[in-house]
């Protein structure tokens, strides 16, 4: 297939150009508005960004944390459970994590961790809280309908090739369980407006299907209903006797849908087109055949692409209870396609322009719900100060004191360890945190959007970090 | 590489600075400098007053200087007059000469400001705005009426497009008249049968006529403006909050005041002040749980929602500090918020304590006043009266504003939550507003008022491109369709809309219709014949009727102890899952010429063996002939288990046993409900499910129906290209149009073959297709249309910008 070149040498976007740009796009969309207060946009590190997102509190200590190993035994007291897993070696001096992560081990040399980043105490400890703010910047609830990390860049940086979406969303369902709705709330372009929302593919295995004729109609029935909707068009009445804004304006977005629908690229989303060996390299499974169409994706040109395990109450890593048993299926589930989507995205000289970020909404603990002293309500789905059942062992309470965020390519450095937690409970950051403010900085600045970028909004400037004061960490760059 | 290697080091205005050193810590004008200029240097420069002949209402003004001279050098804080007078020792130069001196960090933040370039919030100014509208209700002189244009809406905008030499737009003919009005006031297509009708009428008043039809029929327009509604009142029927309880639904409410009419007054007030929890949820707004920063708390988005909704004004500023983008205060929006407050109220500003607490209070005070002292639900009834004051003009411009905006397309001040700025066309304004209050607050009133204009039955304004520049009024502006007006036009022309709502409310109010004999028995399977059944044991119905032609009206009543599922046709068109509650369904859409099946799987509640049943009681209609029944008695099969997959009844029903009757004496007592329901159903078919009755979907959402955490006054008005990709490809639409073209074809079967193409462009555009349309549509359908390509036709004409939009 016909890769387009992500060209390292690509000269600096004039920004002239851009706001001129976004200038006349806000003249369509009433609302958001860039600033006049123009602010300088950093060179960019990256030109497209894939989120790695392990959604429900992906435990550090039982990833890419590890600590003190307990091993499963009948009766040891709760608060001796730091890890679940022994620590391994990876290929970096220094950088240990835990067992079951062989293949990542393997390509920490290309890695830049971070091991402090920290997110508020909101109270009571809600995903769908804390995922809003990862993901747009801001607590819930705002006055106005904050726009998702990807609609930022759909909207700033546009995307990169003219008929690939520019914020695809991949893994995650939207209907069908209990925080559906909260999910929903940040999974939009918010005040932007849809056009930069997200393209959702809740199942990577079907992502051919939405660029595809709907089911059940072939292609040249496609074409022929195209065609007949062209020709009616033509006989119109009015026909070239006014030029209306507002139709012309309807017509090209028409036009623009029917041009990614009969595109080349369109190809990027059909995972059949992979062979079985690189099918089963990915591992089977959603989040690995969702990293496998990632690749696909920023291969033609994507600007944005999310892939989460899937955020589902109680599943995955919003381990209540028998977490030890879930996260060893977990690991394997992330390993290897991990470890092989920067080994593909290196092999094809993307890397390095590409922006890898792997992480969660908080992390997790056996013993303390939301940081030492919370008022947050206990939800630990099985009590007890002992280890008497193997459900039992395992990290069960929503921790956010010191979380894992972990980059590959991008511009950032390479083998490179960032904040640290303590050794003993309680596992707070104690060195060098990270807010999500300055992570989100961080994450703009790589991909050339300043965090002071704003917009008006019933006007107000809405900023792409929160006030505009998120700062980018610089130790993070190579 | 560091990262000040690939920042740009290119001055860029006056931010350039802060943003190449990023080390420095940001300035943020609006949260630490306008407070320090406020607090210190307002009372002699700014306003009105200009000491030393310095004013910093403006950046301009400021890096002007004084009649000493430049008074900040931008950049160089060292170098700054400004700086050297708020450090300096000397009492004589030192600014401000009386009060308290600028503390440590605030000196720091000038300093800082200054090094930066002095950077300012765009289009901010100290002084006050320019415009303030006027509060109290303002009965301008009418114009004279010209050329017998005498609706009042016309003999202003007449009055204003001749003081500026501006033509008339051009009148709209009958049919586009017809299908605006329709889609405006009801939100629904007229029919074709309809629209013959109205085209034929040669009476003059007929466009009079038809428009007070529309407003008469309640029902359609409850259901229509219930989406407008819905929004503003962020209003939903599933969403953040709802299922802890920290959001309730005034659904019900709504949807009764709407179908009433409630006078706006009244509407508000009981929004205000509720009498009743059942319209309660908007003041309440969402409880999330957990902490909520000082600007969210459930007293400040009380105040944001009353300022909002009913008065056009953004408090949502001012939650946090003064506003800077128009006059209101942080102590006025607390004030509004402590009207609500079950507890004493610390200020807050941006999320940090003040150490004061507010005092319920009203924006408006020359209005009156709040009595802090009273107990809340007293202040909300003081507060509901200032609200609906006479003097208050401010709430019945807003809501004038917003129908216009609705029905015009733009508002006469715009944006619409917007008051603040200047309308337009105030006269209009102000008496479009006092006529509401002259009409009892009728809000049909009002909508009659606008629609009966030539100004509203003028074509739509032609633009060469989006926004506004210097807006002049030149005619109505084309709106598009809302998701719920695209997806009930769909259901409307294939005959397809769902069997069940979402909304909790009691459609049509309770009608009072002659009730349907009931012949049917309640069934279950013979298993343990005259024994209890199983506790949540499933047992699985089904029947065949064959048609040799299709029924006019055709319409089933379901229930179940304890619930059940309906399939007609392998489709789900019903389901209940109370035996209280049964469940009226219109068979219409879902009958075909030839076998039918209807299959059901039903199933018992409870915790030990129990009485279950089901019940079934429908009729088939012809015009011209018996009609027939379809109802549960022992003839019926019946299996132990769910229902085959997508409630298909297998060929040889093997398995199958007949259905035993069981005693009813347990449900005698629903039999009334039954007939009514039954009755209610047959009566046309009943009023098909609208769209805004309805959670939203996929499809809906992709054409800008609101996540309603927010409030929000208008929809997009433009079509982007995810839209457009589920317009191609998306599962909902495509689903929808093949059931519709199957169903279309199946109702058109007896029917003139040539009529169809015609009857499809009077549904969907209300004109009739050029011989250039026809001849492409037939082409497209062929001699012998399928469904196949009944679908793709239909396809092709309901994306066209014809009908997406309302012009």
């Amino acid at each position: 297939m016909n890769a387009l070149s992500l060209d390292p040498a690509q000269p600096r976007r004039d920004f002239l150009k851009k706001l001129a740009a976004a200038g006349a796009a806000a003249l369509l969309t009433p609302g958001a508005r860039l600033r006049a207060e123009a602010v300088v946009q950093p060179k960019a590190t990256a030109d497209a960004c894939i989120i790695l997102w392990m959604g429900g509190g992906m435990a550090a200590p039982e990833t890419f944390d590890p600590k003190r190993y307990q091993p499963y035994e009948k009766g040891a007291p709760m608060g001796n459970v730091l890890s679940t897993f022994p620590a391994i070696d990876t290929n970096v001096d220094g950088i240990r994590i835990c067992q079951g992560l062989e293949h990542i081990a393997q390509v920490m040399d290309r890695a830049t961790l971070i091991r402090s980043c920290v997110q508020p105490d909101l109270g009571s400890i809600l995903h769908s809280r804390h995922q809003y703010h990862w993901h747009t910047g801001y607590v819930p609830p705002q006055t106005v309908a904050a726009p998702h990390i990807g609609a930022w860049m759909a909207k700033v940086l546009g995307p990169r090739n003219p008929v690939m979406p520019a914020f695809i969303n991949i893994g995650q369902h939207l209907e069908g369980h209990g925080e559906s709705e909260e999910l929903k709330a940040f999974t939009t372009a918010g005040f932007f407006g849809s056009e930069y929302g997200p393209m959702n593919l809740p199942v990577p295995e079907e992502a051919a299907q939405s660029v595809r004729p709907p089911r059940g109609m072939d292609a040249g029935r496609f074409e022929n209903r195209s065609a007949l909707f062209k020709k009616l068009l033509d006989q119109h009445p009015q026909r070239g006797a006014v030029s209306d804004f507002q139709r012309e304006s309807m017509l090209r977005s028409l036009e623009n849908a029917h041009r990614l629908l009969s595109s080349k690229e369109r190809a990027a989303f059909d995972l059949s087109l992979e062979s079985p060996e690189v099918r089963e390299s990915y591992t089977a499974g959603k989040f690995g055949q969702g990293c496998l169409l990632a690749r696909r994706l920023v291969e033609n040109g994507a600007r944005f692409v999310e892939v989460t395990t899937e955020y589902v109450p109680f599943l995955h890593w919003d381990t209540h209870a028998n977490g030890h048993e879930t996260v060893e299926r977990l690991h394997q589930e992330i390993d290897r396609p991990i470890a092989q989507l920067v080994r593909d995205l290196e092999a094809r000289g993307l890397l390095d322009r590409t922006l890898i970020v792997l992480a969660s909404e908080f992390s997790r603990d056996a013993m303390i719900e939301g940081v030492p002293n919370s008022t947050a309500t206990d939800q630990a789905g099985v009590a007890g100060d002992r280890l008497e059942s193997p459900q039992h062992y395992g990290l069960h309470r929503h921790f956010t004191g010191g979380t894992n965020v972990v980059m590959f390519g991008g511009g950032m450095k390479r083998g490179h360890l960032y904040g640290e937690t303590a050794a003993e409970r309680p596992l707070v950051a104690i060195k060098n945190p990270v807010s999500i403010s300055d992570l989100h900085a961080t994450i703009f600045t790589a991909m050339g959007i300043s965090p002071r970028t704003a917009f008006d909004i019933e006007g107000r400037p809405f900023y792409a970090t929160l006030d505009g004061k998120g700062e980018a960490v610089r130790d993070l760059f190579a | 590489m560091q990262l000040s290697s690939f920042l740009s080091f290119r001055p860029w205005f006056f931010l350039s600075l802060v943003a190449a050193l990023p080390s420095a810590r940001a300035v943020d004008f609006a949260h630490d400098i306008v407070p320090i200029l406020k607090k210190h240097c307002s009372e002699c420069h700014t306003g009105e007053k200009k000491k030393g002949g310095f004013s910093m209402n403006t950046r301009g003004e400021l890096l002007a200087g004084s009649e000493n001279g430049k008074v900040i050098v931008e950049g160089r804080s060292a170098e700054s007059l400004l700086y050297k007078v708020i450090t300096t020792g000397d009492v004589d130069e030192q600014m401000p000469p009386k009060g308290d001196r600028l503390s440590a960090g605030e000196v720091e933040k000038l300093q800082m400001w200054i090094d930066a370039g002095v950077p300012w919030a765009e289009g901010f100014a100290f002084k006050p705005a320019a415009y303030e509208p006027p509060l109290a209700p303002r009965r301008p002189e009418l114009p004279a009426a010209v050329e017998g244009r005498e609706n009042p809406v016309d003999r202003l905008v007449d009055a204003y497009l001749a003081a500026r030499q501006r033509p008339r737009p051009e009148a709209l003919g009958d049919g586009a008249f017809y299908r605006r009005v329709h889609l405006d006031v009801v939100g629904l297509l007229p029919t074709p049968e309809q629209l013959s009708v109205f085209l034929a009428d040669g009476a003059a008043d007929k466009r009079a006529r038809a428009l007070a039809g529309l407003l008469g029929s309640a029902q359609d327009y409850a259901e229509h403006w219930l989406s407008f509604w819905n929004d503003l009142l962020r209003n939903d029927y599933a969403g953040t909050g709802y299922i802890d309880d920290g959001r309730r639904q005034i659904s019900a409410w709504l949807y009764q005041a709407l179908l009433k009419n409630m006078p706006y007054d009244q509407f508000v007030r009981e929004l205000v002040a509720p009498p009743s929890a059942e319209s309660e949820g908007f003041g309440r707004g969402i409880k999330w749980r957990g902490v909520v920063s000082a600007g969210q708390t459930v007293p400040i988005q009380f105040a944001q929602s009353m300022g909002q909704t009913f008065l056009g004004i953004n408090l949502k500023c001012a939650s946090c500090h003064d506003s800077f983008i128009d006059r209101w205060k942080l102590d006025e929006a607390y004030g509004l918020a402590a009207v609500f407050a079950e507890a004493p109220l610390e200020i807050h500003r941006c999320d940090k304590p003040t150490g004061r607490q507010a005092k319920a209070a009203w924006l408006f005070p020359e209005l009156g006043t709040i009595d802090a002292a009273l107990p809340k639900p007293e202040r909300l009834k003081q507060l509901a009266a200032l609200m609906t004051h006479p003097g208050n003009g401010r709430l019945t411009r807003t809501i004038v504003n917003r129908l216009w905006h609705r029905l015009m397309g733009r508002g006469l001040v715009d944006p619409v939550d917007s008051m603040q700025g200047e309308p337009w066309n105030s006269d209009l304004l102000d008496f479009l507003a006092s006529d509401l209050v002259d009409h009892h607050y009728d809000l049909k009133h009002t909508i009659q008022l606008i629609c009966s204009s030539q100004a509203y039955q003028s074509v739509a304004e032609s633009l060469v491109e989006g926004g506004d520049r210097k807006y002049i009024y030149a005619g109505p502006r084309a709106k598009r369709l809302t998701a719920e007006q695209f997806t009930d036009a769909v259901w409307q022309i294939t005959g397809t809309a769902p069997g069940k709502m979402d909304a909790p409310v009691a459609r049509g109010g309770a009608a009072a219709v002659p009730g349907e004999e009931l012949t049917g028995k309640w069934i279950w399977s013979n298993d343990q014949k005259g024994k209890a059944a199983e506790a949540g044991e499933t047992v699985s119905f089904g029947r065949r009727i064959e048609l040799t032609s299709l029924p006019q009206a055709a319409a089933v009543v379901v229930t179940c102890d304890n619930g059940f599922k309906l399939w007609v046709n392998q489709k789900e068109v019903g389901a209940s899952d109370t035996w209280e509650k049964p469940v009226a369904v219109d068979l219409l859409p879902h009958l075909r010429v030839g076998k039918n099946e209807i299959v059901i799987a039903a199933t018992n509640g409870g915790s030990g063996p129990n009485v279950a049943g089901l019940f079934v009681e429908g009729r088939l209609r012809w015009t011209d002939g018996p009609s027939q029944s379809l109802v549960s008695d022992a003839t019926w099969l019946c299996r132990a288990g769910e229902a085959p997959a997508q409630g298909a009844l297998p060929g040889d029903a093997a398995g199958w046993k007949l259905a035993a009757e069981v005693d009813d004496a347990a449900w005698r007592g629903l039999r009334d409900t039954l007939r009514n329901q039954l009755a209610e159903a047959l009566r046309g078919g009943g009023p098909m499910v609208r769209a805004a009755l309805l959670k939203s979907d996929f499809l809906m959402r992709a054409l800008g129906r609101p996540n309603r955490e927010q409030i929000v006054s208008t929809r997009p008005n433009d079509l982007t290209t995810l839209e457009a990709m589920d317009l191609n490809n998306g599962q909902i639409l495509t689903t929808r149009l093949e059931e519709g073209a199957k169903v279309l074809l199946g109702r058109r079967a007896g029917q003139e073959r040539a009529a169809l193409v015609p009857w499809l462009y009077a549904f969907a555009y209300a004109r009739p297709p050029l011989p250039g349309e026809v001849a492409l549509a037939e082409e497209a359908l062929g001699p012998e249309p399928t469904a196949e390509r009944l679908q793709d036709l239909l396809w092709a004409l309901l994306i066209q910008p014809e009908f997406q939009m309302v012009r």
